[in-house]
């Protein structure tokens, strides 16, 4: 009897787990694939509409230039941060931490006081360096929303790497640089391959932040989901879904780029790899 | 070719304290010592991952206290390879000749030559995580030593082998050391090893250089209980330093054993002159009245146990009725456990046990010589 009862209690607790797991991948799936549905069908059409491929291709240039910005900063500050001793080391990386927390939109705001209103952005916007409400906005915007992302996943894949094997590199004649340039960095090769990836996917879709410094003026700042949030406020549903359909793709795309290089990496990369999917998830 | 002097250094808790230690030219020095003595963070030194917070380091003449690294010229192997993952064996054995971009030619010819020594010719093509761990281990030798270091370090080298391939890696360290104008510095916990291979050694605890000598000489004669524990000495006791007129000895317990004290500790006694030079004349002064001194330990090998069935008239000083606990079979040999007042362990052959007849329960004499019995001030 109480075998029984015992047993029916299993499949009842395995049931809900299934009815849970139904219910949300019915609800994302659904969103995800009528969008596509629609997307698709004028895929094909709206790369000829002018504003889409404006978008697009300002998507690209921004967000490309936005990542290898980035990697030039956060590959040297990751490979500082894991392995040389610093002063002030925990508060430079709980400040850079800081951007991850924070809405994207007070990113925004902050960055466009910083370059509109202080002596500092005067004096860069009297050398030609205009940031605000221009191009060089977005990618501003761009490359400080994804550079702490980018830093944290750097330094996983930095962490994998024994110290020691460097060490045996300098005991053979490298420098400091040469050990890095030698030995870590193409140990590290999978794990800047999935930061990369995983920051410019991250770019691309970036909003907020953008929207704050560069404005969302059609054709001039216009990025993909700028497009995508201007046609849905005229209820042009067509361009609205057509730009949706593209960040969708390249989301996908990134993320199967990603889990592959992360699958080749160190055990602290790869579970911090996941982790950064399950924060774009 | 390598001195340290006075080196100390604070890592964390671990406090390494003012290490003086001379290595000469060609030499085979072991450091020896247990998990967390501080031989890793003398390796780590003198190949330059830190400098020391106090003292020297001297090189082949030069002061490399301060200098990085890469300029040390030594060669270094890890007790865990730590081989390039990302470069093939020809890659990891070569690479300190592309750094330094040698000629092709003579690249080969010095990748030839350290392959043929170490026998991992046919690997040349392989990836690093397809290789044993004996393999691994002449990979890292052969990177080292393509560059030809005057100072080879070796961390644990031996530890992570299987008894067979140890036995051969072991001789191939004495030919690579006999075949090169290598210094080697070799870092173990294994007292055997060190026996094995080593022209000098160094016995490391906690932080300090306990003693250093031949091989021979820390063995028969160690001079601090800690490196007779790490010898292997069995019987150690307890005990209080006395001397009456028949010459200085050991109170353990109700048994009184004859010793040769060592000559520090002759002084601190205060025995009258004159005291025997030589080590082991086992004569002191004599003295009129017994006196008692600190409390000492005292160690004596079990190889240095005579059993006989009958008490005979021999030069050892020491004889004492044993009963046998137990027997214990070591292959040839026979370990015995006695109570002898005190518990003793003796090591004899299987023949003797055999022609004494002896059997658990059996009273026989223990006899060893007073030189026999190693005196050590207590551990500070």
């Amino acid at each position: 009897m109480r075998t029984r009862r015992k047993r029916r209690g299993n499949r009842l607790f395995r049931g809900l787990i299934g009815l849970a797991l139904l219910a949300l991948f019915l609800l994302y799936f659904t969103a995800l694939a009528n969008i596509v549905w629609k997307g698709l069908g004028g895929l094909l059409s709206n790369v000829a509409d002018p504003e889409i491929v404006f978008a697009i291709r300002l998507s690209l240039f921004t967000s490309v230039t936005a990542t290898l910005i980035c990697l030039l900063f956060a590959l040297p500050a990751a490979y500082g941060l894991v392995r040389f001793r610093i002063p002030g080391k925990k508060g430079i990386q709980i400040l850079l931490n800081i951007p991850i927390a924070l809405p994207p939109l007070v990113s925004g705001v902050a960055l466009l006081m910083l370059f509109a209103t202080t002596p500092l952005g005067e004096t860069l916007a009297r050398w030609g360096l205009q940031f605000v409400f221009s191009v060089r906005g977005i990618i501003l915007a761009q490359f400080f929303i994804i550079t702490p992302y980018m830093i944290r996943i750097l330094k996983a894949a930095f962490e994998d790497i024994d110290p020691r094997l460097e060490f045996v590199a300098r005991t053979l004649g490298c420098t400091q640089w040469q050990a890095f340039y030698k030995v870590a960095l193409p140990i590290a090769k999978n794990g800047i391959l999935a930061a990369l990836v995983i920051s410019w996917s991250r770019a691309i879709g970036e909003f907020g932040c953008a929207l704050m410094v560069a404005g969302a003026t059609r054709l001039v700042t216009e990025t993909l989901p700028v497009a995508l949030y201007l046609n849905m406020s005229i209820g042009n549903l067509d361009t609205a879904m057509g730009a949706a359909t593209w960040l969708i793709l390249i989301s996908i795309g990134s993320l199967f780029i990603f889990e592959w290089a992360g699958g080749r990496s160190g055990p602290a990369s790869r579970a911090n790899i996941k982790k950064e999917v399950a924060g774009r998830l | 070719m390598i001195r340290l002097d006075r080196v100390s250094k604070i890592l964390g808790k671990f406090h390494l304290r003012e290490i003086s230690l001379e290595i000469g030219e060609h030499e085979y020095f072991v450091l020896l010592g247990p998990t967390g003595s501080g031989k890793t963070v003398i390796l780590e030194m003198l190949s330059g991952l830190y400098p020391p917070d106090t003292g020297e380091i001297w090189i082949a003449g030069r002061n490399v206290t301060e200098m990085s690294p890469e300029e040390r010229k030594l060669g270094l192997v890890y007790q865990d390879y730590m081989l390039f993952p990302h470069l093939k064996v020809r890659g990891n054995i070569l690479f300190a000749l592309k750094l330094q971009k040698t000629d092709a030619a003579v690249a080969e010819q010095r990748l030839q030559e350290v392959t043929e020594m170490l026998g991992i010719g046919g690997l040349l093509e392989r990836h690093p995580a397809t290789l044993s761990g004996g393999e691994q281990q002449r990979v890292a030798l052969a990177r080292a030593l393509i560059n030809k270091p005057s100072v080879l370090l070796l961390d644990e080298p031996l530890s992570a082998l299987d008894p067979r391939s140890k036995e051969i890696f072991q001789q191939e360290l004495k030919a690579i050391h006999r075949d090169t104008d290598c210094t080697i510095l070799h870092i173990t916990h294994d007292f055997n090893e060190a026996y094995l291979l080593a022209d000098r050694i160094g016995v490391l605890h906690k932080g300090r250089l306990l003693e250093t000598g031949t091989p021979q000489e820390i063995f028969q004669m160690p001079e601090s209980m800690l490196t007779a524990e790490f010898v292997g000495m069995e019987n150690i006791y307890e005990g209080t330093v006395f001397v009456d007129d028949s010459g200085a000895g050991i109170q353990i317990g109700q048994v009184k054993i004859r010793t040769v004290l060592p000559r520090t500790m002759r002084t601190q006694i205060g025995t009258a002159e004159p005291v025997h030079d030589s080590k082991n004349s086992g004569i002191i002064s004599k003295e009129p009245s017994e006196r008692r001194t600190d409390k000492v330990r005292v160690a004596i090998r079990s190889e240095d146990v005579i059993i006989s069935r009958e008490a005979f008239a021999s030069s050892a000083r020491n004889r004492l009725p044993a009963r046998v606990l137990s027997l214990d079979n070591y292959g040839a040999f026979i370990k015995l456990t006695l109570d002898a007042g005190l518990p003793l362990k003796a090591i004899i052959t299987k023949q003797a046990v055999e022609e004494l007849e002896i059997a658990e329960g059996q009273d026989v004499w223990a006899t060893f010589k007073a030189s026999a019995v190693h005196v050590f001030e207590q551990e500070k």
